[in-house]
């Protein structure tokens, strides 16, 4: 047995360890030049100090604290010293600012009897029920004299259903709280597994980063030579903003601004530009430029998207639904943002608990071209991408056909029709809408519109005056309803009806409005 | 045997004790975890004190000064900020939304006074006026620990809100339209 160690020496070791794995007594935060050069001033300072909370850290005095306000506070504590304040005074000048909080030993009050009750409850509970177990044993013991039986009492069926219902309890509390805190399903991959893979990574941003830069260097000197030059300038902030350089973004979208008198989508742009540099955030100021955006042009599609956002980071998520779906029906159903836009709606919905109803299957996942769909459709020839556009287009429209309540997708089916040159589909297309939506006075309204401009309203009769019913039941003092009614009335032979309605119209629109002489021509020639 | 029943559970007190206080713990933990309790909101000992009103430097006009005694005679609003602090930031927009419905003093906490300058044209300047508190002894004077903190003055020029943090959807909601409407 020359290996073992002897018993003394083997407790020795143990202590030793447990020394060794104490941490490393602690740097105090206190730096020189806060030093009171009066070491008694110094002692108290350290003293009082070792008493306050740092509010920032909660559980750090401010002695041992790195945080800022910590600093402050000692600094404060050393110049009341200073003014030869006593130590009492100190802490209640403290108190009377920051609270009982900062003071590391709470006072007994009220608040915290229980704090300072507690120990002493606990310990006194615990005496009391050391003396009742004893007391037991001890006439226990005078049953078993008595008796002289000693038996062996089987263990109490109790101690196990207890054991279990406790092991059972710490596995529940402990799930929970992985549930809450762990996620099983991200994988763990040790950093040094990773290394080639950063670096091959950090390697392609470098060289990425220098092709930005002579872009961006190209960009400027474009823009330097032809200044009246729109494009250069427009140019010169895209390439800025690949660069992320800010400032030449902003200023090379001011000139473009100022060179087309305040165009509303390169206004758009400036506020994109400052959303992004407030790392995303849709700013006050961006805002009050979006608002104005949409004063001139209710449709620019940026300033919509950029409104919605707005909503969507002030947490009213109904309206961010709302503007975004604005977005997305005023949108070709190619647009390049209408994915991440779908995205962005479904993303607001679940945030905010709205329901999508009869939008919800297009929103969630909408059929029609997704990201592949459209890089594979910027390869083809023309004739290819027109088939792939008419076959999706069919696709739709069999879908539709099998479910006709899909009013969204009625919608995108006349706007691919548009699109294609088929105005008598698209109108089919946006009758199919509003019978989907019969509540929906906007799409009454656009089919109506429809026939109109593509001059159909004899071929669609009956769903005319179909759409037409619903319209004036809906909104029968909106002005299309009006004017459309107005419209249909003359088409069927009744004048009465028609300048009735009109003047009806007339009499609601604001005097400047620039339909109005076309209006009173109409009405003379009834 | 005649204390059996009785030796045989007394050993349960200790265990009910135990969970007692395990069940404190687990309301604490799960409140914490779900966001109802913020363990980061400290009682504030300035409310129902009178707001503190040295004049500090004004940010945006030279020479001028800034103090609450200005705004006497109506609620006012204080906003404790800086440029260098993100969740000011974010409650930018919900700054400019109260901005409509009560006058709020900006003190500029701890920062450059170009910068908090910068910071406003960015963001937003919702404030009737800006006080510079450039090493942070005004915030001490209102018990602040840290920005942005917000103050409700009332108009008697009385602290009778506090809230530490950024103002987001439900702060703006709950907490303080409901207390500025009370006042006025």
């Amino acid at each position: 047995m020359t290996g073992m160690m002897s018993r003394p020496a083997a407790t020795c070791l143990v202590a030793l360890l447990f020394v060794l794995a104490l941490p490393p007594a602690q740097a105090h935060a206190v730096t020189p030049e806060e030093m009171l050069s009066d070491p008694a001033l110094e002692s108290r300072a350290r003293d009082l100090s070792k008493q306050l909370r740092c509010l920032v850290c909660q559980n750090q005095s401010i002695d041992d604290s790195d945080a800022e306000l910590a600093r402050d506070l000692r600094i404060e504590v050393r110049r009341q010293l200073a003014a030869g304040a006593e130590d009492d005074d100190i802490l209640a000048a403290l108190r009377e600012t920051y609270g009982d909080y900062v003071l590391l030993n709470p006072p007994v009050s009220p608040a915290t009897y229980i704090l300072w009750g507690a120990p002493l409850a606990i310990l006194l509970g615990g005496a009391a029920v050391m003396l009742a177990g004893r007391r037991r044993r001890d006439a226990a013991a005078d049953d078993a004299a008595a008796d002289t039986i000693q038996a062996a009492i089987p263990a109490p069926e109790i101690d196990r259903r207890v054991g279990l219902a406790i092991a059972s309890l710490v596995m529940a509390a402990s799930l929970s709280i992985y549930l809450v805190l762990g996620r099983a399903d991200l994988p763990a991959r040790p950093l040094s597994e990773r290394g080639p893979e950063i670096a091959a990574a950090l390697k392609q941003a470098e060289a990425a980063a220098g092709t930005r830069d002579s872009a961006l260097t190209q960009a400027r000197a474009a823009a330097a030579e032809t200044p009246s030059d729109v494009g250069a300038w427009l140019r010169l902030a895209m390439a800025a903003a690949a660069s992320e350089d800010r400032q030449t973004e902003m200023a090379a979208l001011q000139q473009a601004e100022e060179l087309t008198n305040g165009d509303p989508s390169i206004r758009a742009m400036r506020a994109e530009a400052m959303a992004r540099a407030a790392d995303g955030q849709v700013t006050v100021p961006a805002r009050q430029l979006i608002a104005e955006i949409l004063a001139v042009n209710p449709a620019e599609p940026r300033a919509l998207f950029l409104s919605g956002l707005a909503a969507y980071q002030d947490e009213d998520y109904a309206s961010a639904v709302a503007i975004w779906q604005r977005l997305q029906a005023s949108s070709a159903p190619n647009a390049p943002w209408m994915p991440l836009l779908a995205e962005n709606i479904a993303d607001a919905a679940r945030a905010g608990g709205i329901s999508l109803e009869d939008g919800s299957r297009s929103v969630m996942a909408p059929p029609g071209p997704d990201r592949a769909d459209i890089a594979a459709a910027a390869e083809m020839s023309d004739e290819d991408r027109q088939a792939m556009i008419e076959s999706m287009v069919e696709g739709l429209a069999a879908r539709l056909a099998e479910d006709p309540s899909d009013a969204p997708g009625w919608q995108r089916l006349a706007r691919a029709y548009e699109v294609l040159g088929r105005p008598r589909d698209a109108q089919v297309a946006l009758i199919g809408a509003a019978d989907a939506a019969p509540g929906d006075l906007r799409a009454q309204l656009a089919a109506l519109e429809q026939m109109v401009v593509a001059q159909l309203e004899a071929a669609f009769a009956d769903a005319a005056s179909r759409l037409l019913e619903r319209a004036t039941s809906l909104g029968p003092h909106h002005p299309e309803t009006l004017y459309l009614g107005g419209h249909f009335a003359k088409l069927n032979g009744d004048p009465q009806t028609a300048r009735r309605l009109w003047e009806a119209l007339l009499g609601r629109l604001p005097d400047d409005a620039p339909i109005i002489p076309q209006l009173r021509a109409a009405i003379a020639s009834l | 045997m005649s204390g059996g029943g009785k030796a045989r559970l007394s050993f349960l007190i200790p265990l009910a004790g135990f969970l007692v206080l395990a069940g404190f713990a687990t309301l604490a933990l799960v409140a914490t975890l779900s966001g109802e309790r913020d363990v980061s909101q400290l009682p504030s000992a300035m409310l129902g004190k009178a707001a503190p009103s040295a004049p500090l430097p004004d940010l945006l006009n030279d020479g001028g000064g800034v103090s609450v005694t200005a705004f006497r005679g109506a609620p006012l609003l204080v906003n404790v900020f800086a440029s260098w602090c993100a969740p000011c930031r974010a409650e930018a927009p919900a700054l400019a939304l109260l901005a409509e419905e009560i006058r709020i003093m900006g003190i500029a906490y701890k920062d450059k006074p170009e910068e908090s300058r910068r910071f406003l044209a960015q963001y937003g300047n919702p404030f009737a006026a800006v006080g510079v508190d450039r090493d942070g002894a005004a915030g001490m004077g209102w018990g602040v620990y840290g920005v942005p903190e917000t103050f409700l003055v009332d108009a008697a020029g009385t602290i009778i809100l506090r809230h530490a943090g950024p103002i987001d959807r439900r702060v703006l909601d709950e907490v303080l339209r409901p207390a500025i409407r009370d006042l006025q």
